[in-house]
């Protein structure tokens, strides 16, 4: 099956301004599946935004090869299909947003009143109804991050590259955004962004790839990942050994905390307890937190 | 296809130079074209004919060739800058497109002001009595695709170092052409074989401004236009001449990273 996004040992490198070359990217390899939501994390300066301009063919890599759809990327068949939120994305100030739509409309190869209904049918889902016609210089950066999530939607393209994508977006215009990209996943669309927010990662992603200093140190699904993040927690009352299970416990007012990181020690504590014959009083089963495996894994990539 | 990706581009850099009143200039110098004429109607001083069209030439030249290179020189350097440029090659078109695009909008500012600035200088010299004769009009036609060229060679030049500079260099060109063609002609007959060869050669590559400036011409009461040939002539030079610069703007504009 052909890859929406095939990246094989790519090296992107830049120029200081003394003119030292340093790599951005370093041998990193990865594929998006068609249909998928991947989120693309790191911390900043990792090679994020590096990547997607790569895929973009906004730089030329050193060595490596990118793929969109099995097509080289910068090419015009392979950036036909895809929809590109830019980091900060500054739009022409003085165009308005549907003037705005309709130039990158044109350039997309829309054209007429099919363009103009599309246009401003995208600017309305996105929120921006009542703004259409100001000029881009009067928005706030969310109603321009909006701005800019609709002109990527433009052309209903196969993939979304996303860079940033709840930049500057209050916590409605996420809600929204969310919505929008989930539906667009249900049109079969594939979706790969980049994001600081977490949150937002953990709500939409189907799999999450961490970039470090250029490499890729982790790559997991996210249901995968939930589970082994998930934290299990039984309460009683009574004398029970559970050695060997978790050393994690604490008592309170003759209530005892057990708690464990494997579903299988916690039905194993169960049982003890139970022959123990001492009484189950709470069993609580509590998500883990994306933020603090991030941390955990870039510090000890780091 | 590509006729709509320019037509769409050069909309662009037309919409956001009027919006953004760079053209205000234009008008503020026509309307004070205007009260200098009507002053110089009121005082009643006849005979001035020729100087008055001689200083409305050269004021049209000059102006225009200025909005020419400010518009060309800051165009892709802002993009650039600004991150509009993402957007833009992020859709199916290659970057020559966008270079072709922006230059023709640039262009069509440059004609309008230019064209607004001649409207309003023809309505000057009508206070006059001085008719828009067709000399005058071929010297609007041929200073428009001199512009053309200005706004490319400063295109060019934009890639090539900061806008400021490559508006600096854009001036000197455009308003010293006159100059140093007349420096390398008195070279060329006071230099040797090799040496000739090369002054040729540098000749042949540094635009020819002069060539389009028809305004001494027009300057003078009743002189006859210059035949067709010549026109055509300075258009085809016009359409090489940019040409050239837009493939000397891709050459380092195709692989820049962004």
């Amino acid at each position: 099956m052909t890859q929406a996004i095939e990246v094989s040992s790519l090296v992107v490198e830049y120029r200081t301004k003394n003119g030292q070359r340093v790599d951005a990217v370093n041998d990193l390899s990865f594929t998006v599946q068609p249909g998928e939501i991947v989120g693309f994390l790191g911390p900043n300066g990792a090679g994020k935004s590096s990547t997607l301009k790569a895929l973009m063919g906004f730089v030329v890599p050193r060595s490596g090869d990118c793929r969109i759809f099995g097509l080289e990327a910068g090419s015009l068949q392979a950036k036909a299909c895809i929809g590109y939120l830019p980091e900060v994305a500054m739009y022409y100030p003085f165009l308005t947003p549907l003037e705005t739509m309709r130039l990158y409309g044109e350039l997309q190869g829309l054209c007429g009143s099919k363009l103009i209904q599309e246009a401003k049918d995208l600017l309305a889902r996105v929120g921006l109804k009542d703004a259409m016609n100001k000029q881009n210089r009067t928005l706030s950066k969310g109603m321009l991050q909006r701005v800019g999530i609709a002109q990527s939607l433009l052309g209903q393209p196969a993939l979304l590259v996303l860079d940033e994508v709840t930049s500057g977006l209050d916590p409605l215009g996420r809600k929204e955004l969310r919505e929008i990209l989930k539906e667009k996943q249900s049109e079969g669309t594939t979706l790969f962004f980049s994001s600081h927010e977490l949150s937002e990662v953990d709500m939409l992603c189907d799999r999450i790839l961490i970039i470090h200093k250029g490499h890729l140190i982790e790559e997991r699904g996210m249901v995968e990942l939930k589970e082994d993040l998930r934290k299990y927690t039984v309460s009683y009352v009574g004398a029970a050994s559970l050695l060997g299970l978790t050393e994690n416990w604490s008592e309170d007012e003759g209530v005892c905390h057990a708690r464990f990181t494997e579903k299988e020690q916690l039905v194993q504590a169960i049982n003890r307890v139970h022959i123990a014959g001492a009484r189950v009083i709470d069993v609580v089963s509590q998500e883990g937190s994306l933020e603090e495996y991030f941390i955990e894994r870039i510090g000890r990539a780091a | 296809m590509k006729f709509r990706i320019y037509r769409a581009l050069a909309r662009g850099v037309v919409l956001e130079s009027i919006r953004r009143k760079d053209l205000w200039v234009v008008a503020i110098l026509g309307f004070l074209i205007m009260m200098t004429a009507g002053v110089l109607g009121f005082f009643g001083i006849q005979g001035l004919q020729v100087f008055v069209k001689d200083l409305a030439v050269s004021v049209l030249g000059i102006f225009g060739t200025i909005v020419a290179v400010l518009t060309a020189s800051r165009m892709i350097p802002e993009e650039i800058k600004q991150r509009t440029l993402y957007p833009l090659l992020a859709r199916p078109i290659t970057r020559f497109d966008l270079l072709v695009g922006k230059l023709i909008g640039a262009t069509v500012v440059s004609w309008i002001a230019f064209l607004m600035l001649a409207a309003l200088t023809a309505l000057a010299l009508a206070s006059f009595h001085v008719g828009f004769e067709p000399i005058m009009l071929q010297y609007l036609l041929c200073k428009m695709l001199g512009l053309a060229v200005v706004c490319a060679l400063s295109l060019a030049l934009s890639l090539y170092m900061t806008p400021a500079a490559a508006a600096t260099m854009s001036l000197i060109f455009a308003f010293g052409s006159g100059m140093v063609v007349h420096a390398l002609t008195m070279s060329y007959s006071a230099a040797s074989g090799p040496a000739q060869f090369a002054i040729k050669a540098l000749n042949s590559v540094l635009p020819q401004f002069s060539l389009f400036d028809l305004g001494s011409r027009a300057a003078n009461l009743h002189w006859a236009p210059v035949p067709l040939w010549v026109v055509l002539f300075l258009l085809g030079y016009a359409v090489v001449y940019s040409a050239a610069m837009t493939l000397l703007a891709w050459t380092k504009f195709r692989r820049q990273a962004l």
